[in-house]
Parts: C-alpha cells; structure tokens; sequence
C-alpha cells in the first residue's frame, strides 16, 4: 500500500509538472521523418570517402591537377589588341584514365555569337550611352573573343578541338593516363574591349590623352578544373560567376610599348634590364621600407612618359610558383610604390599602380591597405606565401586575381573626394587584396559556392578594416572605429526578413541567387560572426578557421570541407547551424512571451488539492511538500509578497531535520520565483541570450545554449530564483543574433522609437 | 502563384547576368515601407549609394551638383527631392497619395531619405513604382520591403518590372 501511495504521488507530481500534456486528441496525426532542426546533416553532406575526410581535411588519397605555363604575350596599344602564344604541360594526378582536356575561354562571352547577352531580359532604356547605342543598334557590335589560330601538340602535329561557347575541348593522340602530363600549345588573339564603358573585369580605360589604362585577366586559354566532385568542371561562363582553374606554375613574357609601366602576377626575372637606376635605388629602399610607400615611378614620371607613345618594345619576364591564374595591368601613366610588409618570417612587398586621377588617395593609403590587409589575413589564416600582393586603380573595377587585384575609388578632377568615395576604395582594396587567400590559395570553387571566396572574404575583412582603423586612425577620423557595413549581423536582417519568394539558401549556385550581395557576402559573413562572438566563442572558432585554412592552403575545398573541420577541431557540433544558416532561409526570432511570479508557500494549492481528492487521497498521505502559488491565482493571497522562505513551515522543518546548523548560514534565501517563457517564431535555433535587471539596478546575462531548443521548438520555459526582484528582461541586448523581430524581445513589452520616427524626432531639433 | 509566380523566379534567376562582370559593385536601393496604424501614416526611408544617386543627378541637371561633401548646396538637395519624387510613385488603395520629404541622412556611402504618407487609416493594397536610377544603370534594382503591423512582404523592381501591387485582402 505504502509503495503504491507513493507511486501515485510521483505520477501526481509529474503530472504537474508536465502541466497536463497528455489531453486527448480528436484524430491522429499522420507520422513524419526527422525534422528537428537539430538532425545530423548526413542526408546534405556527401559521404566521407578517400579523397576528402569525415574530419573536414584531405584525405589519404586526395589529388589535384597540375596546369603549368610558358607564355609569350604581346600587347599592340595601336590596335588594341593582345596576342599569345602558350604551352600548357598539364599533369594528370587523378586515378582516372582522361579521354580529353576542357579548356575555358572566358574571352568568349564578348565574342558576337556569345549566348550571354540571349539570356539577359531587356526592356527599352529611357537614354542610352552613345557608344553602346552604336553597337547595339548601329553596328555589328564589338568584336570580342578569342581567335583560335592552331593548338598543336608537342611534336608540332595540329590537335583535333571543339569550341562549345565559352569552353574547348581538346583531343588528345592517346588517352591520358593516370601521372602522365601532356604538353601542348595554343596560338591566339583577340580584340581588347572598354571595361569603363562596355563593362567587364578586363580591358582598358582611355584618357583624354589618348592613353590607355590595361587591365588583363581572364586573357589566355585556361585548363578547366577536373576533380573527384564534378569530374571535368563543366559549368560555362555567362559574365559574372568567377572562377575553377588548377594550380600550376608560370612562366609569362610580356611584351608591351617601352614607356609602359606593368605588374602582374609573379616575380620579375629581369628587372636590371627593365628598371631605370633611379627605379633599383627607389626599390632597394622600398624592400627595406616597414612603415610607409616608396615612390618607384613618380607622378611627374608618368606624365613625362605620357607624351611619346613611344613604338619600341619591352619585355616583362614573370615567373609564378603555385597559382592559379595570371593578370596583369600596364599603362604609361602608371605611378607606382611599393613597401615592405612583414607576415610571419616572410617579407612581401604590398604594390600599388595607379593613375593620377588615383591621387590624392591612392598615393596616401593604397600601398598601406595592402600591408596592413595582409598581416590581418595572415594572422587569421598563414602566412602570406606569395612575394607580392599588388591594388591597381581601375574606374568602376573590384576585381581579384592572384598577387594583383582592381580597385576602385576616385576622387574629382580637383582632388577632393568624399567619405564615400574614400571607403568604398578602402574597403575594396582590404576585400580583393584579402581574395589572395579565398579563393586564390584556399581554392574553393567560385562559380558553384559565391559564399565559399565572398562570404570568408567578407567576414574577415571586417577584422581587416577593424585593425586598418586602429593602425591609423587618422585614415578613418573623425570616426573612432571603422564603420562595417556589411557581414554584421545587424546589416542583415532586412535581407533575411524579406519576402521568403525572393531569397535563396546560402547553399544555392551564385547566378542562381535572387541577392547576390547578400546571399554570397552578407548572409554567410555574419553568420561566421555570430559563430565567432557569440556561439562558439573566439578561441574555439579562430583555431578552426586557422585550421582549416592550412588543411586547403592550395588545395581545393568543397563545403564540407569547412563544414566538418570547424565541428572537428573545435568538438562543436555545428550541424544546426550550417542547416539553419546556410542550408534554408529560415529566421533568428526568439523574445519573451510571458513572465510570471510565484511565491512559495507549506500551503497545498488547489491544482493538487484536485488531483488528490481525484485519487481518494488526503494531505497526510504525502510526505512535506512546498508548494509554488503564481500570482493572481485563485490560491494567491496578498501576505505572500511579504513571506520570505523561512514562513514556509514545510521548508523550515525540513532544513532543521536534515541540515547541519553551520551549513544552513550558507544557503541561499530566493525571495522572487519567476517562470520565464521564452518564444522562439524564427525557424534557426540560436543562443537565448537574456539579460536580466534587477530593482537595484544591477543586471546579470545568461546565456542558454542553442540547445535548449532540442526538443522544444516553439517555446521554453526557464524557472529564476532571485532575492531581487527583477524588472526587465531583454534578449539579445547587443542585437548580436539577426534578430529579424526585436519587438517581442523586451520584457515588460517596451516599445523601441523605429528607425524613421528617430529621424523624424532629430529633424524637428 | 501559377504563372506569376513563375514569372518572377525567371525574372530573378536571370537578374544577376545584368549586373555585368563588375563583381563587387551592386546597382541596388532598398526602400522600407511601414504602415503605422496608429499613427494613420505610412513611413517610408530610401537608401541609395550616394555616388550612385549623384551620378544620376550630375548626368540629369547638372555636372557640379554633389552631395555628402562641403560643395553640397541647398539647390543639389532641392534637385535629390524632385528627381526622388519624380521615380517613387505610389498609390494606396488605388488612389494616387503624395510624399512628404522629411529630411535625408548620409550613412558613410549610403544616402538615407525620409518621406511619410499622411491620412492612410487602412491599407488594403499598395502599388508602388520605383525608377530611381533605372536611368542610369540599366541594372539598377530597387528593393521594397513593406512591413505591415502583422505582415512583411518584398518587391524587387526594375526596368523590366519598376512597379508592384501588393494586396492585403
């Protein structure tokens, strides 16, 4: 009897607590998968194989491709036109037998028969430049892409090829098999188009003078990317998705008018022959100069060199270890500087080229954004393994390639320039000088994953500008940080509260994305921020990212490869997450729903008293009880407020029965009982982050891992004992979460003047 | 959804091809709409690029009108107010309703612009057309996003499509 008695009183108690879940319900529900967004991702990851670990790191069989170049490039600045003659010695370190090679031809998308300009809608523009009026409607239109005049394998014999739009298909005499290289040859040419006022990420800018400024990427047949994911990469180029190329070595010889100043990619080899003295004094000093740019080429220089347009020629001998593209840009009325910047044990010279209409700007801090991204970068990722890392002023450009990238930021003809003009150029140096580690070194492929090269790009290069504000903070007075716009959590939430038609997941193909700032760039830049600050905490989340930076340092990584090595190196499992961050378009949303205060009482409540009477039981059938009494409650009665835990003669008995004299001094006396629910309307689980003020004033964060939402996804409860009673509650009080609704988030309901009314409040004074 | 819905996906899956090759540079606005019950107003803030905004303005009225900068006048903001209201056009329950300018910020490279619809005691559509710099870049896109007292929704406007009815009913 004894035991059933206290059997039915732990049912009774449970029952309670339970707050009677089990009410009946009219029909069944049908059954379901697993949908707890806590659910491992094995059904979006591929399975660990050989080539690529569970852990997130290569694996013992991983392999990469090989793609080295001997180059002979020639520039004709009269006719705008630039010629190659390139061999490629591609290796195959894949265990498969290869039947041809796919070469890119990015040049292509501006040839006349280019399917790009068939898949972009247009309407009737109101006005229209007058020379691209004239071809689209007056002429035959640029004629753009690559002329293919032979391919020829090693032995001189013409290779059988297919052109299929922006790619090539190259048969080969045999098969291709596994740690063979075959070397073979392409002879080309094209016409140079205007990037300033036909667009695109190469070509030149004209001056008044008649000068031209060249920018030149994506120039040259490139090997495609085959792998163990796609196989060959088969993904064509339309214009804006960027790049899969192999890494290899370079060998490029540039020949370009003799009053030409040229960068690019790689190490001169004879820089005797091409540098003034005056230039090899100036560069001896800029290898020793830490603090601040050397002149090279001075302004007055360039506009001397500016008048002749001299018909010699000159020869810029490159060669590059271990990249994956090459670029370069060349102009006579190019200034140019240089400083020497330390990352690690390694000296890199940072570079700028620029034209006049660059200055006042480009010469104050170009070079020194360069320095100051690379030992950012590096100190979150390696060390900056290439020589040089070069920002070339082009009009309207933000373009990376290896060791060389295209910057905009102008200032008008009279030199002034505004604060927008002046951090638009800052933050685009720090984000294409930071693109030498994503993608360039960290290799990722651009054209499927934008987020993979533009979301780590952007994330870190919010710590990048952070660190260039405080190493001058005379660049960004009178501000005393350096304002980030993009990456933070705050910035977007307008984007992820959209309408839910018009966003994609962070996992979507970059051109297939409705946003594709805030789908490549924001989305995944802030979400590695909340990782960072507020889920996984800076040490855990540093050591990972650094990890996996070093594991794919010239490799190629897929997402899972970053996915599975910050779970893996940090013992954080972060499955929720990336499925609610990068594989939906789901919403942080978590607030206060309703508070409610208890008081405690020896007293038996009439929840009990009813479940008792239903089991024909009495009060002196149970053992001592307290007995908790919500405010407002039929059992509520005003003298509670004032009671303090020692009136509770159940309690008190107890602690005198069972607790040594000295030990009951040191227990603590809760004189507030408070039910917290907190609700949770957004579909991505998060961190409760609760701060909670008390009548002295004082306030106290706690904050309730994500977890706390395992098996309850709409609502938790959370039960405070306090001897202060507490009068406010707030969630995320830094807005460090993409809270996409804050109305819900303070308690008692408090309503924040919105964006417009403060304006509105400022403007009447 | 059928057809419309359709249409707008390949609208949208189309849309970043416009954006040409310059990768980092993006021709958008983002508009906030908000209806304030209460209040019987419709609040509404524009946020451009400034470059991009005096860009279109330089080219349309003026080489020398600038903005955010010591050489801003009066006259170039005057020019900002009229061309805004020239290319935001709105009607609410199909009645056209005039804006009014309350002001405009600049956020470093973002030019802020506030205007309030007055007299709106309920709201059972809105139409909305937003040119603002279809002008000047033909990939210009200008995103709505209108927030209701229970209910968030978004437009993306262009020169394809620069207007857009949302229906509450």
């Amino acid at each position: 009897m004894k035991i059933v008695k206290h059997l039915s009183l732990v049912i009774i108690l449970l029952v309670a607590s339970m707050g009677y879940s089990q009410e009946e319900k009219e029909a069944r529900e049908p059954g379901h998968y697993n949908n707890n967004p806590f659910q491992q991702l094995y059904e979006e990851f591929s399975t660990p194989n050989q080539y690529r670990s569970a852990s997130g790191a290569p694996g013992p069989q991983y392999y990469q491709q090989q793609a080295d170049y001997v180059m002979d490039i020639v520039l004709d600045d009269k006719n705008k036109t630039l010629s190659g003659f390139e061999t490629i010695t591609y290796t195959n370190n894949s265990p498969d037998v290869l039947e041809y090679l796919w070469i890119q031809l990015d040049q292509n998308m501006r040839s006349r028969d280019s399917k790009t300009p068939l898949i972009q809608s247009s309407g009737a523009s109101p006005m229209d430049m007058a020379g691209s009026f004239v071809n689209k409607y007056m002429g035959e239109g640029f004629d753009g892409g690559f002329k293919i005049e032979q391919v020829k394998g090693a032995n001189g014999n013409n290779l059988d090829y297919t052109i299929n739009r922006t790619m090539m298909r190259v048969e080969m005499p045999e098969n291709l098999e596994p740690e063979e290289k075959f070397t073979f040859s392409i002879k080309w040419w094209y016409n140079i188009n205007d990037h300033v006022n036909g667009r695109g990420r190469s070509g030149y800018e004209e001056f008044e003078d008649g000068n031209r400024a060249y920018i030149i990427a994506q120039f040259f047949p490139r090997m495609a990317v085959y792998n163990d994911v796609e196989g060959w990469q088969n993904s064509q180029f339309w214009g804006r998705d960027e790049f899969a190329l192999a890494f290899g070595d370079y060998e490029v010889n540039i020949t370009v008018p003799a009053d030409h100043i040229l960068d690019g990619t790689g190490e001169l080899q004879n820089r005797k022959e091409i540098y003034s003295k005056e230039m090899m004094k100036r560069y001896n000093e800029a290898k020793k100069s830490y603090d601040k740019p050397v002149i090279i080429v001075t302004q007055e220089e360039a506009d001397a060199a500016s008048v002749n347009f001299d018909t010699n020629t000159k020869t810029w001998k490159f060669k590059a270890k271990n990249v994956r593209d090459y670029a370069f840009a060349t102009s006579r009325r190019f200034i140019w500087d240089m400083m020497a910047v330390k990352t690690g044990n390694s000296d890199v010279m940072a570079v700028s080229l620029y034209p006049k209409e660059g200055n006042p700007l480009w010469e104050d801090w170009s070079t020194r954004l360069v320095a100051s991204t690379l030992i950012s970068y590096s100190r979150m990722t390696f060390d900056y393994p290439y020589p040089k890392a070069i920002s070339v002023h082009a009009k309207n450009q933000g373009m990376e390639y290896p060791m060389i990238c295209w910057n905009y930021g102008r200032p008008d003809e009279e030199g002034n320039y505004s604060e927008r003009t002046k951090y638009g150029m800052f933050g685009v140096i720090i984000h294409e000088i930071g693109h030498n580690y994503f993608p360039m070194i960290i290799n990722s492929d651009e054209r499927q994953w934008t987020w993979m090269d533009e979301g780590l790009t952007t994330f870190v290069q919010n710590i990048a500008m952070t660190d260039f504000g405080e190493m001058y903070p005379n660049a960004i007075a009178p501000n005393k940080k350096y304002p980030l716009r993009r990456g933070t959590p705050n910035s977007v939430v307008g984007y992820m509260s959209g309408d839910q038609s018009t966003i994609a997941p962070i996992m979507t193909k970059g051109l297939n994305t409705f946003n594709f700032g805030s789908n490549g760039y924001g989305k995944p830049a802030a979400g590695l921020k909340i990782l960072r600050e507020t889920i996984m905490g800076r040490d855990l989340f540093d050591y990972s990212f650094k990890v996996y930076a070093n594991r794919w340092m010239f490799k190629h990584p897929s997402p899972e490869d970053f996915f599975r090595t910050m779970e893996d190196a940090s013992a954080t499992d972060l499955d929720w997450f990336w499925r609610g961050w990068f594989y939906t378009t789901n919403v942080v949303d978590i607030g206060v729903k309703e508070v409610k205060t208890y008081y405690v009482t020896s007293k038996m409540n009439q929840q009990i008293k009813n479940m008792m009477a239903a089991r024909g039981m009495t009060e002196s059938d149970l053992p001592p009880l307290v007995y908790l009494v919500e405010e407002g409650s039929d059992d509520f009665e005003e003298s509670m407020r004032t009671a303090t835990l020692d009136d509770v003669s159940t309690l008190q008995e107890y602690i005198m029965d069972n607790i040594d004299p000295e030990d009951r001094a040191k227990l603590k006396k809760p004189s507030f009982f408070y039910e917290v629910t907190f609700e949770k309307p957004g579909g991505i689980p998060m961190p409760i982050i609760a701060e909670y003020t008390y009548s002295d004033g004082s306030t106290e964060r706690i904050t309730y891992p994500a977890q706390i939402w395992k098996t309850s996804n709409e609502s938790v409860g959370k039960v405070i004992a306090s001897d202060k009673e507490i009068t406010k509650i707030v969630v995320d009080p830094d807005e460090e979460t993409a809270d996409i609704d804050t109305s819900n988030n303070t308690w008692p309901k408090r309503k924040k003047l919105g964006e417009f009314d403060s304006f509105k409040e400022k403007v009447k004074g | 959804m059928g057809v419309q819905y359709f249409k707008i996906a390949i609208f949208l899956l189309i849309f970043p091809l416009l954006i040409s090759s310059t990768t980092h540079k993006f021709y958008v606005s983002t508009t906030s709409v908000e209806f304030v019950k209460e209040k019987e107003v419709i609040q509404i803030i524009t946020k451009i690029f400034t470059e991009d905004i005096e860009q279109a303005l330089q080219a349309r009225y003026s080489p020398s009108v600038s903005l955010d900068s010591k050489k801003e006048t009066e006259a170039d903001v005057a020019l900002l107010k009229k061309y805004l209201l020239q290319k935001i056009k709105i009607k609410v329950n199909g009645n056209p309703v005039n804006l009014n300018y309350i002001g405009k910020e600049y956020d470093v490279d973002i030019a802020k612009i506030y205007f309030e619809i007055e007299n709106i005691s309920e709201l059972q559509s809105i139409e909305i057309e937003n040119k603002v710099l279809i002008d000047m870049f033909s990939e210009q896109q200008n995103i709505i996003h209108l927030k209701m007292p229970d209910n968030r929704m978004s437009l993306i406007l262009d020169k394809a499509n620069p207007k857009g009815v949302l229906n509450f009913e």
